[in-house]
């Protein structure tokens, strides 16, 4: 950056928070006529001189955190331009932190199915959140708090408070702006679904009111469930975050201003461009580390808040963060945004692996080896998040497989990349786990019970819910790339970014790229790993090879002399069709390749060689990753009793040590 | 101090090394146990590895995600069908340990190597004692260890609590190294109650386990080290193991596997027998010999138990013709 530049940057900064406070001014109080709303043009934050999105929203926020009672007290200036060619009288808000309480649904549906974080065995004070309106006014309409009113579009439960909505005595024109002047107060709660304190430690995720999404012709507002995530319009972001001075904080977007008060707080100044949330971190004993990454839209500085104990890491999360963002430039398209921040949270809080606009949560512990690649896993995981959800914002409440699942596929494809295909996890002792193997048998063990397709509060269970949108999507793409070829699917998913960043892409969208970039029909694909619940399982049924003159007495059989009648039977076990390859080999070395549509229940292939079957094997170049059962899907003549035999042995040495420990101590 | 625990400690590896049968015919036992107690688990292996390439990725190499998938099949059931077989032939393990025990230290004690019928025989004599011995130790190593095991688990949960992040991890540390220390004391204590009652056929376990205190307690520091210092060698005996493991056996190489744990878990047993024959060898430094018995005097409780054609107390021929 030039010195120019570097002044005409300051003035701009020291001229947008102004802007927000004069925004924030009550309207008519002020001397002159009320300038119209609007929504800012600025390019602060990102490395682009124009936006990048169709911005919707503005938010302008002041907020002031205790951080002895873990309360947060803001004024929300929420400008709205009203771009749905709709007249618009009903606004739905998102109250994100109400999910925390007792007889919300998101404890409820916590409680029942399992939650990452808690599993609610007793209601605890800590666990309450709460995000109360204390006023609500419209500007040049006036206040409007008593006309609030919270509704429950998904399943009625009349105690969950996570969607509010108010009804305008005058509406909204298409192309007019609206102002919403909010005063609200938050409670956090400790650490969950990774929002709230821990510790001294706070993560301030969800935290405002955000309005709904008018997509396809109606709000979309659902309301906060214990699967689902979130969904909001693209915009600009000015928040003023009021803090102990001894905390040291990050947040989304361009650091603006940082002020020192005179009653030992400090005040954080942020912009953000073209993203469609906010969050922030504070904590006195993160240590910082600045870095930079020259990207193809220009450079991106890097900012590392990692714990005490594990700055000896700080090497490796930025080394994972930088390649992930090669990678994903190089595959999929550029990251137009100046800043991104990665935060080591509090350890043992529900902050860890988390994603919002230019900032993620990684998570790791003080012992990681450097052969084990978790940490590297959630930070690229996270980052990942930046292009399949930050920039191409799908609707984390109807198509968590998209985010989620899309992101899973480049997760393996970026690891795979870095790591090595069967040890991009683990390496550690001569024991090896992949990536790609990880998300399959994340899927393997609920692989009937929902499809992809599915709202995200609507899985049979959480695993069904993780499985499915994680796993399936991640094993379905990575399959996919058998059909229509790796380099293929790598541009249908670089056309996809392009074309749908800072949009609200649908399912449909993403599939038609994939069929339009590749020249195929896919429908009999998708409709069955996508909008069905086909299990995939193939299995090589049986083997034999028998000579032909089996009959005669006294048969001798004699290596490449000796003619055997051999059979393979395949077997589709699971309702999925997929043609499918199979490799027979023969003991002279012969290998046959044969193909199979799958439509049968079975097949059979025979051959009568000079020469006995050694094996078959379904799927030989290994790249179908939705079967359930890998271990069918090949069957040998002879058994190889060593692989049994090895493990058999370890188990029989820790059975062993197991006895002795116990007689030593005993006897 | 330090010349008085090397000299203990390589007196007890002299017992050990002059009875070192014992120590194979334990490790047989083991293997055999563990063989019987991993059968269901091999089987289940065999009936999906054997026929399958995908067996390959665990032979050269160990993959994890195959293994979790092979264990995750319905097919390979529950996993306490591998676990429960396992626990009960450990628990048999341990119950011929306890029954074989007093027959190793009556060797341990003894100048020449008994017959295999005087080592059943003191088995025998003493199973039941030793079992009272057992319940004592429960007691002891229950109550003590439980009080320690629950400051432990408290002392954690407030160490979570604080803002440094490694205190958790030295507090497991220090109340584990403190627990173990503890521990040992114990054993040593209820080691040489062991050796009291085979020395002394002492009905009465009571009082051996009465005089093991007084000893353990008067000798503390001494038989701790010595305990200590063997322990420390077991735990470089499986590191060590598991790098030449890891080194030198490829991971194809079933037999080489096999070889290698087998000489780990014979070391590891080793350094236990060591312990005993270290609390055999200090028993008989410390104790006061008694005098003997007069010839007058009533038979010794523990000549009723004696064979006629065992040798007397006093060491006597035995009659001859």
């Amino acid at each position: 950056m030039t010195l120019r530049q570097t002044l005409a940057t300051l003035l701009v900064a020291s001229l947008v928070p102004g802007l927000a406070l004069a925004q924030l001014a009550p309207a008519g109080t002020g001397e002159g006529a009320v300038p119209a709303p609007f929504i800012p043009e600025t390019t602060l934050a990102i490395n682009s001189p124009t936006p990048l999105a169709q911005r919707v929203v503005a938010y302008n926020i002041d907020a002031k955190y205790n951080a002895v009672k873990h309360t947060l007290d803001g004024t929300e200036l929420l400008t709205y331009h009203n771009v749905t060619g709709q007249t618009l009288d009903r606004f739905p808000f998102h109250l994100y932190l109400n999910a925390f309480q007792p007889k919300a649904t998101w404890v409820r549906e916590a409680k029942a199915m399992g939650s990452r974080d808690t599993s609610y065995e007793e209601w605890e004070e800590k666990d309450w959140g709460s995000d109360e309106i204390k006023s609500f006014e419209v500007v040049g309409i006036g206040d409007l708090t008593s006309k609030l009113e919270f509704i429950q579009p998904d399943d009625g439960n009349k105690d969950d408070k996570t969607v509010v909505q108010v009804v305008l005595p005058k509406a909204v024109a298409p192309g007019d702006y609206v102002q919403f002047k909010i005063r609200f107060h938050d409670e956090f709660p400790e650490t969950q679904a990774r929002s709230g304190w821990n510790r001294d430690f706070v993560l301030g995720g969800q935290w405002f009111p955000k309005v709904g999404v008018w997509w396809h012709g109606a709000w979309n507002c659902h309301q906060y469930h214990a699967t689902t995530e979130f969904f909001a319009d693209f915009g600009v972001y000015d928040v003023s975050l009021t803090l102990p001075q001894y905390e040291v904080a990050g947040a989304s977007g361009v650091l603006m201003k940082e002020v020192k008060n005179s009653d030992g707080t400090q005040t954080f100044t942020y912009h953000g461009d073209d993203i469609h949330d906010f969050a922030w971190t504070a904590g006195p004993r993160y240590r910082v580390a600045e870095d930079t990454y020259q990207g193809t839209m220009g450079t991106v500085q890097l900012r590392l808040m990692m714990q005490p104990a594990h700055w000896r890491q700080e090497q490796r999360h930025a080394k994972i963060l930088k390649e992930s963002l090669e990678h994903f430039e190089r595959w999929y398209g550029p990251y137009p945004y100046k800043t991104l921040t990665l935060v080591d949270p509090e350890p043992g809080s529900a902050a860890f692996g988390m994603e919002y606009p230019t900032f993620i949560t990684g998570g790791t512990f003080w012992w990681m080896p450097s052969s084990i690649y978790e940490p590297e896993l959630v930070v690229e995981h996270e980052f990942g998040h930046q292009y399949w959800y930050g920039m191409v914002a799908t609707n984390e409440f109807e198509d968590a497989w998209m985010d989620e699942g899309i992101n899973s596929y480049t997760e393996v494809k970026v690891m795979d990349s870095i790591f090595g295909r069967d040890t991009s996890i683990r390496n550690l002792f001569g024991a090896t786990y992949g990536e790609r193997e990880d998300q399959r048998l994340f899927y393997i063990g609920v692989a009937d019970l929902d499809p992809m397709a599915r709202n995200a509060w609507q899985y049979a269970n959480s695993h069904s819910y993780g499985g499915v949108t994680y796993g399936k999507t991640a094993s379905f793409l990575l399959t996919l790339e058998k059909i229509v070829g790796e380099e293929t699917l790598r541009n249908a998913l670089h056309t996809y970014f392009m074309r749908y960043r800072f949009t609200h892409p649908t399912k449909e969208d993403f599939l038609k790229t994939i069929e339009e970039v590749s020249g195929k029909d896919l429908r009999w694909y998708f409709n069955q790993a996508v909008y069905g619940t086909q299990v995939f399982d193939y299995e090589v049924m049986q083997i034999s090879s028998d000579p032909v003159n089996w009959y005669e007495k006294d048969v001798k059989e004699k290596r490449g002399e000796t003619v055997y009648e051999s059979r393979v039977l395949l077997h589709r076990k699971g309702d999925f069709i997929f043609p499918v390859d199979i490799e027979i080999r023969f003991d002279n070395g012969e290998r046959l390749r044969e193909q199979w549509d799958g439509r049968d229940r079975w097949v059979k292939f025979g051959y009568q060689k000079k020469a006995k079957i050694v094996s078959a094997e379904i799927d030989p170049d290994h790249g179908i990753y939705l079967d359930r059962d890998n271990f069918n899907n090949s069957r040998t003549l002879a058994p190889n009793k060593a692989p049994a035999r090895k493990l058999a042995n370890y188990w029989s040495f820790v059975v062993q040590f197991f006895s002795q420990f116990l007689a030593w101590w005993l006897v | 101090m330090l010349k008085q625990d090397t000299k203990l400690i390589f007196a007890g590896l002299r017992i050990v090394t002059r009875n070192k049968g014992y120590i194979f015919w334990f490790w047989l036992l083991n293997l055999t146990l563990a063989e019987f107690g991993t059968a269901a688990f091999r089987s289940r292996l065999h009936a999906a590895l054997d026929s399958s390439l995908l067996a390959d990725r665990l032979l050269h190499g160990f993959d994890h995600g195959v293994y979790l998938e092979m264990v995750a099949r319905p097919e390979w059931g529950p996993p306490r069908g591998s676990a429960v077989p396992a626990m009960y032939f450990s628990f048999l393990f341990f119950l011929v340990t306890l029954f074989c025990m007093p027959g190793v230290l009556d060797a341990y004690t003894s100048e020449g190597k008994p017959s295999r019928e005087d080592f059943f025989r003191c088995c025998g004599r003493n199973v039941w004692r030793f079992a009272r011995v057992l319940v004592f130790y429960g007691i002891v190593a229950g109550l003590i260890g439980g009080a320690l095991l629950s400051g432990h688990v408290a002392l954690v949960h407030v160490s979570k609590k604080s803002t440094y992040e490694l205190l958790p991890f030295y507090t497991h540390l220090a109340t584990l190294g403190v627990i173990f220390l503890v521990l040992t004391v114990i054993r040593i204590w209820f080691d040489l109650a062991q050796v009291d009652v085979v020395v002394r056929d002492q009905r009465a376990v009571r009082k051996s386990v009465a005089a093991a205190f007084r000893y353990t307690q008067q000798n503390l520091i001494a038989l701790l080290a010595t305990y200590v210092v063997i322990c420390l060698l077991g735990v470089a005996v499986l590191a060590g193991g598991l790098w030449v493991w890891r080194s030198f056996v490829p991971p194809s190489n079933v037999l080489g596997a096999f070889l290698v744990t087998q000489v780990i878990v014979i070391l590891w047993l080793g350094m236990r027998f060591w312990q005993r024959a270290c609390a055999a060898a200090f028993y008989m430094r410390e104790t006061p010999v008694e005098p003997p018995i007069p010839a007058t005097a009533e038979p010794s409780p523990s000549s009723e138990f004696r064979s006629p054609l065992a040798p007397p107390v006093d060491g006597a021929a035995p009659p001859q013709g």
